[in-house]
């Protein structure tokens, strides 16, 4: 605590007036610079796509016939879909992904999932976040690899997620990481900033909730300009389009860039909950996923860090197979998952799903997704993966 | 020994944090002057008595399609109505937001718009998703009429309501292939819970709602539209009707009780599960924040619920009047929601206010905008109210209320991409363009009447401003505060306000207050 005399002189600076601002003189940064926080190391980006994005109609085994059969009006023509592989072709609307196939920076892995799936979108989404499928666990898989292998990192970022609800990759009870909606929010005048800051100086009371919102109101304020100066440039490598993913990635980008002392970024693409008239909406979630991408990936080259950058992109389920009767999908099983960067093995990782041989209608899965995040720990972050994911799943060679 | 309620003023006051969005000193004392059981039976009385605000001008009974297309509809004429539909669509949403904030701040049965958005966070709708705001009314209307009702009562009524049938799907869901969304959503989110289906009830159950549309009123004389088109383009009116042909009458199994079973004969089996009576009742619990960790306080409600038949109001009354509500682990650790914070700040320091679009987007930007939860299950509440993101929103209160000053970010980065673009490079440039225009053009309608809150430090202290600094911030936080004021909290507002000429301090101890950890809780 300071001595009263010198809270007391640094309250009563300045005109007083009834704004906050003016009340205080400029004292200095709320964290100062320093260097030694900077990250040079690898980051991952972790892509969200919300609602159960249908992997059938992304990654189309266009050599089937029971594909087109059981999707008379919303299957994807053999003619217009970007064939990658003998039994596979892509979404025409995502021809970024597949220049990005093309140049060696896209793996792609079919049929991905995890034994008795579930169809709830909360509980999904919580099996992909916690990686914990047979029970409920209150940590993300990010969030204990930031336990088990970052406690050294003297960050207050580790993870950092753009977006509104925070993400349960993350979760952790000694949490590293922050979500926020909208950087501009984090700006306010030194002065505001150190009249903040004392007012949320944690003391330690007996009501948890209380300390909760003192350590995060810390947090808030030491955030604030760290994120500020690694955005207050602005420097951009490549066009992205005007829309919120695409616009969420520059940001990220940036940041990267700007080497702010965070490994895992979170990044969310919503709207794949597409039970009627898919066919417009999911063209134009994917086209603005794959020039999302697309761009992030050429800006990240032009400034120098595409080698130390993962791109992973994961949703909750796909979706059943045949279509329904309103011209969309019901929630499913299996899905597919990209993997973009400058060190991924390209290539699709994975045979085609059987189509004949469903479970009431669903895929069954061939990957098991912690396959995948295993790979990312192991390959990517130099992890002990089992230790993180709680067991050992077979090797994926997705990264170089 | 059965632990018993301490009744005096500070449990007076934890109750009206609680089902008034806080409580000022002279209702607290009132409150407290009266046995337990009388306040909360009286409190609910009121709440059930309170008049329904009055609708919203623009709604329309009944309602018309204006983008309905028929064989002569132009191109042209069909853009242009599309346009202004969803002009329209954003206005009506705009007012929509207004009008229930309004009636928040100012109605003096605060307990039902309480619980009104403990179901509106329940029985969810996005707007984001609806393509016409007139169902959002109707859906707010339904969950008010019967917020402190009987629950199968308020399934049905949102159930066969146009909003959750657009949203969920049920419309038009047909025999042929049921649609299972909202299936699915009634027993997971609504009624039984998770654990207490399994897939073979959410399929067997959308067969059961199969046969249900919207149309116009009987007897409306219909204008044949052009084949093939979609739902906005073709419907007739949002009357939930019944088409015989498509609904499934065959035999269904729900939840082990068999039958012919259609709507009706799903909601009474689903309603009256026991299962149901807990999970409404934990929701309950956890919304006005009881601690309840043996689920001995569930299990009482959840009786009772079974006992009545689903009578809200005598179910939130064992809650309301329970130890565990009043036990010390319930006290001042309910985080206040976006809208609680807000339209408890107006309340509580008296604020002239009349709520515009920019007041209602402070809500939004904290994490809870008024009829766009986040998705079908609601908002989470609780500690995932904050985080780095909202807290700086929340920081940024004093300058909305106080300032009537917008801050930079309260909307997200950037507006959604919601079909694809064109490849041809012209096309899509001028595509852009438009949707950027729009966008635009729906932020400035948003921000053009600005914030109209006026703030007086007489009425802010009920007409009794202290002198003294100590007095005024003990005044103050006493009034503001559920949980005691930290040290540094005390000792940092004094310092302020000993400075400062007596006409600015009630002003600037409000800004800072606003922003303090304690003022977060409820």
């Amino acid at each position: 605590m300071l001595p009263m005399i010198d809270r007391r002189r640094f309250l009563s600076v300045g005109a007083l007036t009834a704004t906050v601002p003016g009340f205080l003189a400029k004292t200095g940064s709320l964290l100062a610079d320093d260097k030694s926080l900077a990250n040079k190391d690898r980051v991952l980006v972790v892509v969200q796509l919300a609602g159960g994005n249908d992997g059938l109609n992304t990654l189309i085994p266009f050599r089937d016939d029971a594909y087109y059969k059981a999707r008379p009006k919303i299957g994807i023509a053999r003619t217009k879909s970007l064939k990658i592989a003998d039994d596979f072709a892509l979404h025409p609307e995502v021809g970024d992904l597949r220049k990005l196939y093309d140049a060696g920076e896209l793996a792609v892995v079919p049929n991905v999932g995890y034994p008795n799936p579930n169809r709830s979108h909360f509980r999904a989404t919580e099996i992909w976040e916690t990686a914990t499928p047979e029970k409920d666990v209150l940590t993300g898989w990010v969030g204990r690899y930031f336990d088990a292998e970052c406690r050294g990192v003297p960050s207050p970022m580790l993870g950092l997620q753009l977006g509104e609800k925070p993400a349960m990759t993350f979760a952790h009870p000694k949490g590293r990481a922050v979500t926020l909606t909208n950087p501009s929010l984090f700006k306010w005048d030194d002065a505001t900033g150190k009249a903040m800051e004392r007012l949320n100086r944690v003391a330690t009371t007996d009501n948890p909730q209380l300390d909760f919102l003192q350590r995060t109101g810390n947090d808030t304020l030491s955030l604030s300009r760290k994120i500020q100066d690694a955005l207050k440039d602005g420097k951009s490598g490549a066009e992205y389009a005007p829309f919120n993913f695409s616009q969420s990635l520059k940001v990220v980008a940036q940041m990267i860039a700007a080497e702010v002392p965070t490994r895992v970024y979170y990044v969310s693409l919503g709207g794949f909950d597409t039970h009627t008239t898919q066919t417009g909406r999911h063209a134009g979630l994917l086209q603005e996923l794959s020039q999302g991408i697309g761009s992030f990936v050429a800006d990240l080259k032009a400034l120098g860090h595409l080698d130390r950058t993962l791109v992973m992109s994961f949703s909750e389920f796909g979706r059943r197979v045949s279509e329904n009767e309103q011209q969309g999908t019901d929630h499913g099983t299996a899905g597919v998952m990209f993997l973009a960067g400058g060190k991924v093995k390209a290539g699709v990782h994975g045979s085609r799903p059987d189509l004949s041989d469903l479970d009431e209608g669903d895929l069954k899965f061939k990957t098991d997704f912690r396959s995948v995040y295993s790979a990312v720990l192991k390959d990517w972050f130099a992890a002990d993966a089992s230790k993180v994911l709680g067991a050992e799943f077979k090797h994926l060679p997705i990264l170089a | 020994m059965k632990p018993t309620v301490t009744w005096d003023a500070a449990a007076a006051s934890h109750l009206l944090s609680r089902t008034e969005f806080g409580g000022t000193p002279k209702r607290t004392e009132q409150l407290a002057a009266r046995p337990l059981s009388d306040v909360v039976a009286v409190m609910i009385e009121e709440a059930k008595a309170a008049p329904a605000p009055a609708k919203p001008g623009w709604v329309k009974e009944p309602w018309v399609n204006t983008e309905r297309v028929y064989p002569e509809t132009t191109p042209k004429e069909r853009m242009e109505n599309h346009r202004k539909a969803g002009e329209r669509q954003t206005r009506e949403r705009n007012e929509l937001r207004c009008w229930w904030l309004d009636h928040m701040i100012r109605t003096p049965a605060p307990l039902r718009e309480v619980m009104t958005l403990f179901w509106h966070g329940h029985f969810t709708t996005e707007a984001k998703r609806m393509f016409v705001a007139q169902p959002l009314y109707t859906q707010n209307a339904a969950t008010r009429t019967h917020a402190l009702g009987n629950f199968r009562d308020l399934l049905e009524a949102v159930t066969l309501d146009a909003a959750m049938m657009m949203y969920l799907n049920m419309e038009d869901s047909d025999a042929k292939k049921p649609n299972e969304n909202f299936a699915r959503e009634l027993l997971e989110l609504f009624t039984v819970g998770i654990g207490n289906y399994g897939e073979r009830d959410i399929k067997e159950l959308a067969r059961a709602l199969t046969g249900w549309t919207l149309d116009a009123p009987p007897g409306t004389a219909k204008r044949p539209t052009v084949a093939d088109a979609s739902r906005t383009f073709c419907r007739d009116g949002l009357v939930p009707t019944f088409v015989k042909e498509k609904h499934d009458a065959g035999e269904k199994t729900v939840l082990g009780k068999t039958g012919k079973f259609g709507v009706k004969d799903v909601l009474d089996i689903v309603a009256a599960h026991p299962a149901t009576a807990r999970f409404v009742s934990t929701k309950l619990i956890k919304y006005f924040g009881a601690s309840d960790p043996r689920n001995e306080l569930r299990d009482r409600m959840a009786a009772k619920f079974g006992q009545t038949k689903g009578d809200i109001a005598a179910t939130l009354a064992v809650l309301l009047a329970s130890p565990e509500f009043f036990a010390k682990e319930s006290r001042g650790t309910l985080i206040k929601s976006p809208v609680h914070l807000l339209v408890g700040t107006c309340r509580l320091l008296n604020l002239d206010v009349t709520a515009t679009p920019s007041l209602a987007q402070v809500t939004a930007a904290m994490g809870q905008e008024l009829f766009n939860p986040p998705n079908v299950k609601g908002w989470p509440g609780g500690r995932d109210w904050i985080s780095s993101g909202s807290l700086a929103v929340r920081y940024h209160l004093p300058e909305a209320l106080f300032d009537g000053q917008e801050p930079a970010g309260f909307e997200p980065i950037a507006t959604d991409r919601n079909f694809a673009l064109p490849a041809d490079e012209k096309a899509r440039k001028e595509l852009i363009a438009r949707i950027q225009n729009f966008d635009k053009k729906r932020r400035e309608e948003r921000k053009k009447d600005g914030f109209k809150v006026t703030f007086d430090p007489a009425k802010a202290l009920d007409g009794a401003v202290p002198e003294k600094a100590e007095a005024l911030v003990a005044a103050l936080t006493a009034k503001l505060f559920v949980v005691a004021p930290r040290t540094d909290t005390t000792a940092v507002l004094t310092e302020v306000v000993k400075d400062l000429p007596a006409a600015e301090r009630v002003k600037l101890a409000c800004r800072l207050i606003l922003t303090t950890p304690e003022y977060q809780l409820a």
